[in-house]
C-alpha cells in the first residue's frame, strides 16, 4: 500500500476506515531512529558517483548520516485495509499526535470534538443520519448516532480508492 | 498473557525513558500502537460481540470504549560481522479511559515531540529571510 503525500489526507481516510471498523482497526506509529546499513550507504555512493562523477561523493547529501522518520499506518485486518503516511519533519509531530487523538476518538465511540472540526462534522453528517435512518427502518437498529452510516459510506468510497490504485 | 497495564503517568514515564534510551544508543525504533479495547479489564469476554443481521454491530456502542496504548522497542540479537548489540524487548501498554483521552493525547504530543527530536528540523535559513522581508514589507 503507497504512502499518503499529505497527513490531511490520511487522517481523513483513517477516520472514514474507523468510523466503518471502530473495533478491529489499530493504528501503529513507528519512530525510527536508524543508520543506513553498510551495504546501502554504499549502493547509494554508487549511484551518486555514477550520476555525477566530476562531483566528488562527499557532497552535500551525506548517505551515512541518520535518517529519524515517523510512520503512521492504520490497520484494519478484517478488510486487510493499511493506510499509511510517512514524515521525518520534527514540526509535524505535534499535529500528527493531535490528529492521533482525533482518531482515538472515534476508536472510544466518543462524538468528534466540535471544536477541532466544525465544517467536516457538518458536511458529512448530514447525509449520514438520513441513511441511517433508512437503515434502521430495513435492519431494526435500535438506535442511531450518525456515526455507522458515515462508516458505511466511507467503506465504499475507500474501497473505490483501492481500486483505482 | 496476564500483564498488568500501567497507568497513563507510567506509561508516560516509561515512553520518555524508552525514546531517551533510543536517542542515547543513536538508532532504534519505537513502536506505538492504540486500539479500541473491547473487552473487560480481566480480558475474559468482549464488551461488544458480532451481531450477525448487523453489519454495523460495532458502530453504535452504548457507552464510550476505553482504548489500549501499547509501546515497545525493537528487539534485537547480536550479530557476528557487526556492531549490533543485543538488547530485550521492553514493552509496556496503559488504558485510557475515554474520558481522559484529550487529556492523555496532549501530554502524549509532547512526550513525542520531546523524545523524537533526531528529526528534521524547520529549515531555519529560509524563515529568516522571510521574516524579514514581512518586517520591510509591514514598515
Amino acid at each position: 500500500m503507497p504512502y499518503f503525500t499529505t497527513s490531511a489526507e490520511w487522517l481523513e481516510q483513517s477516520s472514514l476506515l474507523l468510523k466503518a471498523r471502530p473495533t478491529t482497526t489499530k493504528i501503529t506509529s513507528k519512530y525510527s531512529f536508524l543508520a543506513p546499513s553498510s551495504t546501502k550507504i554504499a549502493k547509494q555512493r554508487a549511484r551518486l558517483a555514477a550520476k555525477a562523477p566530476t562531483i566528488s561523493s562527499s557532497s552535500t547529501h551525506d548517505p551515512a548520516s541518520l535518517k529519524a522518520t515517523l510512520t503512521l499506518k492504520t490497520y484494519d485486518p478484517e478488510s486487510g485495509t493499511c493506510l499509511k503516511y510517512q514524515t521525518d519533519k520534527a514540526a509535524e509531530v505535534g499535529r500528527l499526535v493531535g490528529s492521533l487523538g482525533k482518531l482515538g476518538r472515534h476508536m472510544a465511540a466518543l462524538p468528534e470534538d466540535l471544536s477541532a472540526s466544525v465544517e467536516q462534522g457538518s458536511g458529512t453528517n448530514t447525509p449520514a443520519v438520513e441513511s441511517g435512518v433508512s437503515r434502521e427502518g430495513k435492519g431494526g437498529l435500535v438506535e442511531v448516532k450518525g456515526v455507522p452510516a458515515v462508516g458505511a459510506g466511507g467503506g465504499a468510497k475507500k474501497k473505490k480508492k483501492k481500486g483505482k490504485k | 498473557m496476564a500483564r498488568e497495564h500501567l497507568s497513563n503517568d507510567e506509561f508516560f514515564t516509561n515512553l520518555s525513558g524508552l525514546l531517551e534510551a533510543n536517542r542515547k544508543k543513536g538508532h532504534g525504533s519505537v513502536f506505538l500502537t492504540q486500539k479500541r479495547l473491547n473487552f473487560s479489564l480481566d480480558f475474559s469476554t468482549p464488551v461488544l460481540t458480532k451481531v450477525a443481521d448487523d453489519p454495523l454491530w460495532d458502530t453504535h456502542p452504548e457507552n464510550p470504549l476505553p482504548l489500549i496504548v501499547r509501546a515497545s522497542n525493537s528487539k534485537s540479537t547480536k550479530r557476528d560481522g557487526s556492531d549490533r548489540k543485543a538488547e530485550a524487548k521492553v514493552k509496556f501498554s496503559t488504558v485510557v479511559q475515554p474520558d481522559a483521552i484529550d487529556r492523555f493525547f496532549a501530554r502524549y504530543a509532547e512526550v513525542c515531540k520531546a523524545g523524537m527530536s533526531a528529526m528534521k528540523k524547520r529549515d531555519r535559513t529560509k524563515k529568516k529571510k522571510d521574516k524579514r522581508k514581512k518586517v520591510k514589507a509591514g514598515v
